[in-house]
């Protein structure tokens, strides 16, 4: 049984924009795939039907051999909470402090009063300061957010999927905010992070490079059809050609 | 090409012409219009007699100096009561909005079918009734003081922190939502940490505007018996004790002016 299984999953949206025409693949429990693909094309649309943060419109998705689709919310949050989700744009809490950021990794397993009121269990602070300093931000624990720097906040954004201790680590488009030096230093946390940990991940990169680098399976993903899967080492020129063809 | 040019230029140069005469003729229209409500109503039904010559007008503005200055200590305490009567309906108004704001924001609201509504109907209801209004109702349903002040301005002040809240609410980054749902928080845990953050600092700054604004409302409701320092003016200005009624204006002056003072600072505070 594969770990996350995906079957022919379509998504139109209300406008009729077809972002997914039928996409199948599956992924092992110690894969690091990367989708690439021109913008556009349903890298993003793809990532966020697996934890249902955009409804499929039909198709199937297996996590653990559990069917996302049909879950309540209530299984669906408990599904939510063991897949961490990294963005582009970061999507930190601009106004909180980076402890109190990556704290909120963890409301999927605290109480309602305890996360209205702020106060976390003592185990998940104390985690999340170790978090930090796994991350490299441990002299930066009080700061606010938004005084960060881009690498610094997605670094945040990393710990704060760690702290929830993921089965999965879904990552969109990480460093596509970042400048170069720093696109590297990111993704050797995350590649490290999903070695040590034994994580899988499925990561949208919009540099190819940078995908045939860090990514040992490679899925080709264009105006919402999967063209192409193999491994970095078969992106070739014809491959490249097929994935970005322009029409 | 070039008889599309030329056909444009003539375009444009009719327009200019006739734009600018029918700017000319608007505004000729508007200024006949309102000399003519002008006279329909101020002119014709104003009892020019009374008023007499403009000398006589300055006279009844100068009954009103000087100001006695030996009244104003037995203002301190009317002040003091309009102040407080201003902070509580101020704070009245905050906790009430919280409820009303998410009811009336789309994208939060439980049920949008019958929270909404009533959410901006709340809303309307308390945008519409003006402050002397509201403060007529308290004092026939509570009588006189200021507790049916403190009330009219909370229910005066709904309306505006909850429009703006509601709005700030349904504008939010939901980039941070995204982020927040996809650990698998519940609704509140989402509007906790999503939401209410990105909205706090304008939710403050208006808190800290309608303040202010109230503490002129609550220094006028006292005219009607709302509590505060409106029945000095009124009774004073009843007594024809023009110049204790002065002293009364100045120290709402000065009262409204420390507030604003005040709003002003805690504002800068917080951006």
């Amino acid at each position: 049984m594969a770990f996350l299984e995906v079957e022919d999953l379509k998504k139109t949206y209300s406008t009729g924009e077809e972002a997914l025409k039928g996409v199948t693949f599956s992924i092992e429990s110690r894969d690091f795939v990367s989708i690439i693909g021109p913008s556009g094309g349903g890298k993003s649309t793809l990532l966020r039907c697996i934890n249902r943060l955009v409804e499929p419109t039909s198709g199937r998705i297996l996590f653990k051999g559990q069917e996302v689709n049909s879950l309540n919310s209530k299984e669906l949050k408990r599904i939510r909470r063991s897949i961490g989700m990294i963005f582009q744009e970061f999507n930190l809490i601009d106004r909180m402090s980076v402890i109190q950021n990556v704290l909120t990794g963890r409301l999927g397993y605290t109480g309602l009063w305890r996360s209205l009121l702020g106060k976390f269990h003592k185990h998940d602070v104390e985690r999340a300061a170790e978090i930090c300093e796994r991350v490299g931000m441990k002299d930066h624990i009080y700061k606010r957010a938004d005084e960060l720097s881009g690498g610094q906040r997605q670094r945040v954004g990393i710990a704060r999927a760690i702290i929830q201790s993921p089965d999965f680590l879904l990552v969109d488009e990480p460093t596509s905010s970042l400048d170069i030096k720093i696109q590297h230093e990111v993704m050797d946390l995350i590649h490290k992070i999903s070695k040590e940990d034994e994580v899988p991940v499925l990561i949208s990169i919009h540099n190819v490079e940078l995908a045939k680098e860090y990514a040992a399976r490679i899925i080709g993903l264009q105006d919402g059809k999967k063209v192409f899967e193999g491994t970095a080492k078969e992106v070739d020129r014809k491959a490249l050609d097929t994935i970005y063809k322009y029409d | 090409m070039i008889e599309e040019r030329k056909v444009n230029q003539t375009k444009m140069m009719l327009q200019k012409r006739n734009g600018g005469l029918l700017g000319y003729l608007l505004y000729t229209l508007i200024l006949i219009i309102i000399l003519w409500c002008a006279h329909a109503i101020i002119v014709v039904e104003t009892d020019w007699n009374r008023m007499g010559n403009l000398q006589q007008i300055a006279t009844t503005i100068l009954r009103f100096f000087p100001p006695n200055v030996r009244f104003l200590p037995k203002l301190i305490d009317p002040v003091l009561e309009t102040f407080i009567i201003a902070v509580l309906g101020t704070a009245l108004a905050i906790i009430l909005s919280i409820p009303v704001s998410w009811f009336a924001a789309r994208n939060i609201t439980p049920y949008f079918p019958i929270t909404y509504p009533i959410g901006r109907f709340i809303m309307t209801i308390s945008r519409s009734v003006h402050e002397i209004v509201w403060a007529l109702i308290f004092v026939s349903a509570l009588g006189l003081g200021a507790f049916p002040g403190i009330m009219a301005i909370g229910m005066r002040s709904i309306g505006f922190m909850s429009k703006l809240t509601a709005e700030e609410i349904e504008n939010v980054d939901k980039g941070p939502i995204e982020a927040i749902e996809a650990t698998g928080a519940n609704k509140l845990q989402v509007i906790r940490y999503g939401i209410v953050p990105q909205i706090i600092p304008l939710f403050l700054g208006n808190a800290i505007f309608q303040w202010d604004i109230n503490i002129r409302r609550a220094s006028i409701m006292g005219i009607v018996g709302a509590g505060g320092i409106g029945i000095v003016f009124s009774v004073q200005m009843a007594m024809y004790n023009y110049h204790n009624a002065m002293s009364t204006i100045i120290a709402i002056l000065i009262l409204v002016a420390i507030g604003e003072f005040i709003s002003n600072r805690l504002r800068m505070l917080i951006i």
